[in-house]
């Protein structure tokens, strides 16, 4: 019982040692925006990484979404004779809730992971110390840029998202089913308000600011637990930090919206 | 030797990793513009000294003076400030894997000087140039050998022209011909450019060659310090273990070492 009890314990007191450090490093990060050295060619460096080679995989999820969307909409709207109402739903659909997360969980997997393992990689390698003996702020070189970066790169892959996936939408509703072009595209614009924009743009934001937050934190830190640095340690930091922040995502997404409803 | 031409002053480091210790009531000094060798069997604690000396590891008020100065209460700009007086070879190089060997050397210099990109380049294939790697500057560090790297690695910590210099394991891994070499180019900065080095390694050869002073550790404390011949001259029984490269007892005497492993024990002369 004593035992149970100790490991209870050190359980909590690992927890909250963690939870402090985390947020030291979202402290460390975001003073790092303002600090040496300049971030321009980085920034556009990561731009590239984050959006411009995630293009294919969001269009690609983005159409089978809007795909699926439209061929379930019409099934269920066409119970209630309302098949009229498919342009809504699916941008709707798309812009409130599913191009948000749905694009955030693709960069979470796509570009996440490979900034959490780059960084796990330079801490077992010595390149963080040895940015350290150099007089620079690993928080300003490494991880700054990238949050800039997916501050920029995650709206607008959102934004693609969305009308990839209307688009899809419209292929199956007006192609395939033969739901009149206009009334599609009419529900589209009568039914989008410019709060449901705003809406996505402001949880692509706070999923940016997650995502790097924990993917590079993860990286950061690998091994640290263990005490040992080797490529196991990146590895299991790799998965954790995919986990982590979906499910971070995730939480995420129900808070900003009950506050923004 | 006066205190002034001291440069570092140990005045009983103790260091832990978690509840364990480390490293023991560390006292010696560190001479200005010599050449100071840390010696010690692997994980007697010579890396973790290190780690303290280039503020990668906190140091507790008191222990440590730096210039007369209290590594311990180095609030963060006099750390920035003391780092950019010091250059670091890490064991392996540390160098970034996305760059190539020219950007490498440029880093440190893009972030604190304002110069043009050109004339980065030119310092940078100059750096290169004093280890002898100027035509691989394009190269990456996958392209290179591990002594290559190791190279490139000491001239980013000579990027800034520092007065203290540290060198973790200069020699480990490399060939005769290489290791001799890093030990010339240690012996050449001191003498040109009156640096301050603090090597840490376990070649004995590499040691007596390049070190002005020698502190040997064992188990995370100091057994001797002094000079090349002072160290030869010891009576110490560790120290003169370590010189003479004989094996630890604790090896091959260790009868934990037997009881691990699976079976019976069968006695002598009984089987």
């Amino acid at each position: 019982m004593i035992q149970w009890v100790a490991w209870l314990g050190a359980f909590f007191l690992d927890r909250v040692g963690e939870l402090g450090r985390s947020g030291l490093f979202f402290y460390r990060m975001i003073r790092g925006l303002f600090r040496p050295p300049g971030k321009f060619h980085f920034v556009v460096k990561q731009v590239y990484f984050i959006g411009t080679k995630s293009f294919f995989v969001i269009g690609f999820t983005g159409a089978f979404t809007g795909m699926v969307l439209g061929l379930q909409g019409y099934y269920t709207l066409s119970k209630f004779g309302s098949e009229g109402l498919l342009g809504s739903a699916v941008a709707l659909s798309l812009i409130r809730e599913l191009g948000p997360v749905l694009s955030a969980l693709m960069v979470t997997g796509r570009a996440g992971s490979a900034m959490c393992a780059e960084i796990g990689i330079m801490r077992i390698e010595e390149q963080i110390d040895a940015l350290e003996c150099m007089a620079i702020d690993p928080h300003a070189y490494l991880v700054a840029p990238k949050l800039i970066a997916c501050l920029i790169a995650l709206p607008l892959l959102t934004a693609f998202f969305d009308v990839v996936g209307i688009l899809g939408g419209y292929a199956i509703g007006v192609d395939l089913l033969g739901l009149s072009s206009g009334i599609y595209m009419d529900g589209v614009e009568r039914s989008v308000a410019w709060e449901d924009v705003y809406m996505g743009i402001v949880k692509s934001l706070w999923f940016a600011l997650l995502i790097i937050w924990i993917c590079t934190y993860k990286g950061f830190y690998a091994g640290l637990d263990e005490g040992s640095f080797g490529p196991e340690q990146v590895s299991k930091a790799t998965t954790n930090a995919v986990v982590a922040s979906s499910v971070s995502v995730l939480v995420c997404d129900y808070v900003v919206t009950s506050i923004l409803l | 030797m006066s205190a002034e031409s001291h440069l570092i002053d140990m005045q009983g480091l103790n260091s832990h990793y978690g509840g364990r210790q480390v490293l023991f009531d560390i006292r010696f000094t560190i001479p200005r513009r010599q050449v100071t060798v840390i010696m010690g069997v692997s994980g007697c604690g010579k890396t973790t000294l290190l780690r303290h000396l280039i503020g990668l590891k906190a140091t507790q008020p008191g222990q440590v003076m730096i210039d007369g100065e209290d590594l311990g209460g180095f609030d963060e700009a006099k750390l920035r400030a003391y780092r950019l007086k010091t250059g670091v070879l890490f064991q392996g190089g540390a160098l970034f894997n996305s760059l190539s060997l020219w950007e490498n050397i440029a880093v440190p210099l893009k972030v604190h000087t304002r110069l043009p990109e050109k004339i980065i380049r030119i310092m940078a294939v100059i750096k290169l140039g004093l280890v002898g790697l100027s035509e691989f500057c394009d190269y990456m560090p996958s392209q290179l050998s591990g002594g290559m790297r190791k190279r490139a690695g000491l001239a980013r910590a000579l990027a800034m022209d520092p007065e203290i210099l540290f060198v973790d394991e200069p020699s480990s891994g490399l060939d005769p011909i290489t290791a001799a070499g890093l030990d010339q180019l240690i012996l050449d900065l001191r003498e040109t450019l009156g640096m301050t080095i603090i090597v840490v390694t376990h070649e004995l050869e590499s040691a007596f060659h390049i070190a002005d002073q020698l502190i040997v550790m064992d188990q995370g404390r100091v057994l001797a310090a002094g000079g090349p011949e002072e160290i030869q001259a010891s009576g110490d029984k560790r120290v003169r273990q370590f010189l003479n490269r004989q094996a630890d007892p604790r090896w091959t005497e260790n009868p934990a070492t037997s009881s691990c492993l699976p079976g019976e024990r069968v006695e002598e002369g009984k089987g």
